[in-house]
């Protein structure tokens, strides 16, 4: 508790800021039609549909950044955590989010940023942690952003909360190896 | 040859009847510092324990060296757990340490896959299910939202934080702060344009802090140890539960005890258009939309306070009441409530009762036609509205959970379950906390401290009971009222109107003097059984921050404080709360109550 409450006070000062740009994407995804929701109290059970909007309308966060390959896409599951992060061939940062969590929607795009920095030489796979909780538990996510550096499936490094873009460079670096 | 085995004899039979008739024997000198910290390690696991003073008593070199000849150890403390030998002061920090030392206290089989399981992830099933986990228990909890007929749904924790008191008390301090807009300006601050409220931007900043909520509990269930399934629980057999996820997956799961904690959820009208068109208090909070203008039904603590915040972000709001408001709570409190709402712009429709709820256009939000009839005479009225938010109470979920394969006693009118006072429902491994309990406080420090309680009853040997008596509570309608104790109604219903001394009082805070508003308004209350040395046994503030005003008085009545001692406080000036350290006038008096200036 203690640590989501922090969150929280992080959030404020960014959230004014965030909220400008996310007004339209914040759209409500826990109304659905009684018909399309089954019965369940996971919050992001519906969200299909709003992660397309998203998507569409933040291209910061969910359209690749690299033309020649795609190296920044969003975990769809365990198994595709597995394929695509333990068992990539390239090292992986893996960034841990929350949709309600104000300093991941700086750190984001920034991590986008470093990482397009490196030209293919590391991915990054995107782990909504209500989406994906079973993964997020696995993890030890405690706080949000939580971002792991992955090679070969072992976990190489790793920090929670916000970073500038130079540190973000050396953590990416370093996971390169240079 | 010493004779140990024949001379010391009876004492070593003591030691015996001491180790086998006690949970806890502690075998101590009383100034040792190590024994200290070990009979205080019990204290605080709530467990009683015996403890032998070695230094105090007739023998007791001789005590040691029996216990030496049986333990091998001749210092104190010598702490014996259930029969079983622990040790000394390190030992005995350790195996608490480790979860031996809970182990030992709850003495549990190991036939069922968990010691216990908890049904119902909110405030009362997550304070027990993590409170038996750091015992050392193996606990699991099973939560699952079942969404609301709009289809909202939510995320852990239960009501409180989802659909309760926390987006509730965010949404009435959205409305506080357009009054203290207002009167802002006539403390000299000025501002140009007109001021606006986005709705949407506040529900979306108090669902994004429910996320961050939600998000702490499941952290906080895998850092206690707690194994959490999202799923639908009931029972199939006296120690089995079938767990349904949302994909329909059925999974089975067995433990020795449960507690039930499945709390409540809105109760719909059960007139046509209702499940349809109407909104309850589990939809309003991710209401997408502002609801514009609202009919809100009923004069339940959840219509008031949702009216009146919806009211105070400035929205045309009616409430239907059928017959009184906050039927329980003292009325000459909830009138003066109702009545400065009623100053505020909400309209109250009483004596009515809807028949029909009609949309005439869909939307965002649409438009909808309320048909009602009076409950006195053949009147019928209609009336449009943008929303219609029923408060019309809360059913307990308990039809749903199997209770009739396991022979769970229900009261078959209101699905509440009654309990006795270690909240144990007539099957004795199956316990019940929080709302669903019959003829007790429905509110979350209750539910917690229930749970944490019996968690500890249950595993640590303690013996401490909820209380459920002096509990403070505060409905936070714009004007807010804090109460503890009796009502006026129920303190003389019990003591007889002639025992008790009611002292009353107006008063105006100093913050509304200046914005000139709401004067006479706020009102303090205190009921004293003259039979008992004039103990408080009511508290009633009707004010500002009467959660805050209100909850050290609590502290104060549970220590059972008089008029006397309330007298002799010395206030804290210039404040709301100083009032009641000055209360004069009785109400039998029929004294001037009213605040003229300074
Ligand atoms: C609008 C509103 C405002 C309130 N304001 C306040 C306030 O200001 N202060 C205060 O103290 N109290 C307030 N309350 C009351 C408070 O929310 C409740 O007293 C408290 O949440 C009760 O806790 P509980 O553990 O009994 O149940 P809940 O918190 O309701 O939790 C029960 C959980 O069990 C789940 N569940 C039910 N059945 C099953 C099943 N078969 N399997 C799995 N899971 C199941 C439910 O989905 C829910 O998550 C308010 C309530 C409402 C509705
Ligand atoms: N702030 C807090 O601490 C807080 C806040 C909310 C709730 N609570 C707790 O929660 C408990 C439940 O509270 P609640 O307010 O949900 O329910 P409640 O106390 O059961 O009140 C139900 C209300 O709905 C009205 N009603 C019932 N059926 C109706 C119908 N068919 N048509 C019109 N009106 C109808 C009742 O009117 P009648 O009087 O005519 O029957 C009453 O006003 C309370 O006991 C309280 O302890 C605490």
């Amino acid at each position: 508790m203690k640590k989501s409450i922090l969150i929280a006070r992080n959030t404020m000062a960014a959230r004014l800021l965030v909220r400008r740009i996310w007004a339209v994407s914040v759209k409500d995804f826990r109304r659905l039609p009684a018909a399309a929701s089954l019965s369940s109290s996971s919050r992001f059970s519906s969200l299909n549909t709003s992660v397309h909007t998203r998507s569409f309308l933040s291209p910061s966060r969910s359209l690749p950044l690299s033309s020649h390959r795609c190296i920044s896409f969003n975990v769809q599951d365990q198994d595709d955590f597995t394929e695509r992060v333990i068992n990539s061939d390239l090292p992986v940062i893996v960034d841990f989010h929350a949709q309600w969590c104000g300093p991941c929607k700086i750190l984001g795009p920034r991590l986008e940023k470093a990482i397009a920095k490196q030209k293919g030489r590391v991915a990054m796979a995107k782990v909504d942690i209500d989406e994906h909780t079973d993964l997020a538990i696995e993890y030890g996510v405690s706080a949000v952003p939580t971002v792991i550096a992955m090679r070969g499936g072992d976990i190489i490094d790793q920090f929670v909360g916000i970073k500038d873009e130079d540190q973000l460079d050396s953590f990416v670096n370093k996971l390169i190896g240079q | 040859m010493p004779p140990v085995e024949t001379e010391n004899g009876p004492i070593k039979a003591r030691i015996q009847e001491l180790i086998d008739t006690n949970p806890v024997v502690i075998f101590s000198k009383s100034y040792c510092p190590y024994c200290k910290k070990v009979k205080e390690l019990f204290k605080e696991l709530n467990v009683k324990c015996e403890a032998v003073e070695l230094d105090l008593i007739e023998n007791g070199s001789i005590y040691q060296d029996v216990l030496m000849v049986m333990t091998g150890q001749k210092t104190v403390p010598n702490v014996f757990v259930n029969k079983t030998h622990i040790g000394g002061c390190d030992k005995t920090m350790q195996a608490y340490k480790d979860g031996h030392l809970q182990q030992l206290l709850g003495a549990e089989s190991t036939a069922y896959d968990y010691d216990l399981i908890v049904i119902g992830g909110g405030s009362g099933g997550l304070a027990c299910s993590k409170e038996a986990a750091a015992l050392g228990k193996r606990v699991m909890v099973l939560d699952y939202v079942v969404p609301t007929p709009l289809g909202t749904s939510w995320g852990l924790g239960g009501t409180c934080v989802n659909v309760g008191c926390i987006p509730k008390k965010l949404m009435h301090q959205t409305a506080l702060l357009r009054t203290a807009l207002e009167d802002a300006r006539k403390f000299g601050w000025e501002f140009s344009e007109a001021v606006s409220h986005n709705w949407e931007t506040m529900k979306t900043a108090v669902n994004n802090y429910i996320g961050s909520l939600n998000w702490g509990y499941r952290v906080s269930l895998r850092d206690k140890n707690v194994e959490y399934m999202n799923a639908y629980a009931e029972f199939v057999e006296p120690h089995k539960i079938k767990a349904t996820n949302k994909r329909g997956k059925e999974t089975f799961y067995t433990a020795a005890k449960f507690v039930l904690a499945t709390g409540e959820r809105p109760r719909y009208l059960g007139i046509p258009g209702d499940k349809e068109y109407c909104i309850t208090s589990d939809d309003l909070f991710y209401l997408s939309y502002c609801p514009g203008k609202t009919l809100v039904i009923g004069a339940s603590y959840v219509a008031l306070e949702c009216g009146g915040f919806l009211a105070g972000l400035g929205l045309d709001v009616t409430i239907m009441v059928r017959s009184i408001l906050l039927r329980g709570f003292d009325q000459d409190m909830a009138n003066r409530a109702g009545e400065h709402m009623e100053t505020h712009g909400v309209k109250f429709l009483r004596k009515f009762v809807p028949v029909k709820v009609e949309q005439l256009e869909a939307g965002s939000p649409g438009r909808l036609k309320v048909t009602a009839k009076s409950t006195e005479t053949d009147e019928i009225i209609e009336g449009e509205y943008n929303t219609v938010l029923i408060a019309v109470g809360r059913d307990a979920c308990t039809g749903a959970i199997g209770l009739d394969k396991v022979g769970v006693k229900v009261n078959p009118k209101n699905g509440k379950i009654p309990v006795n006072d270690g909240e144990q429902t007539n099957i004795p491994h199956i316990y019940a906390i929080g709302d669903i309990l019959e003829g007790k406080w429905e509110l979350t420090p209750v539910a917690i401290q229930a749970g944490k309680l019996l968690a500890r009853r249950l595993f640590a040997g303690s013996t401490v009971k909820c209380d459920y008596v002096n509990v403070p509570t505060t409905v936070f309608t714009p004007l807010e009222y804090g109460s503890c104790g009796l009502s006026e109604e129920k303190a003389t219903e019990l003591h007889g109107e002639e025992n008790l001394e009611i002292f009353h009082s107006l008063f105006w805070p100093l913050e509304y003097t200046i914005p000139s508003r709401d004067n006479n308004r706020c009102y303090a209350k205190i009921i004293c059984n003259k039979l008992d040395n004039d103990r408080v046994i009511g508290f009633h503030y009707l004010g500002p921050n009467a959660g805050e005003v209100t909850q050290g008085f609590g502290a104060a009545m549970k220590c059972g404080i008089t008029k006397e001692q309330l007298d002799s406080t010395i206030g804290i000036h210039p404040t709301c709360a100083e009032i009641f350290t000055t209360m004069e006038v009785t109400k039998r008096s029929g004294g001037d109550i009213k605040q003229a200036g300074c």
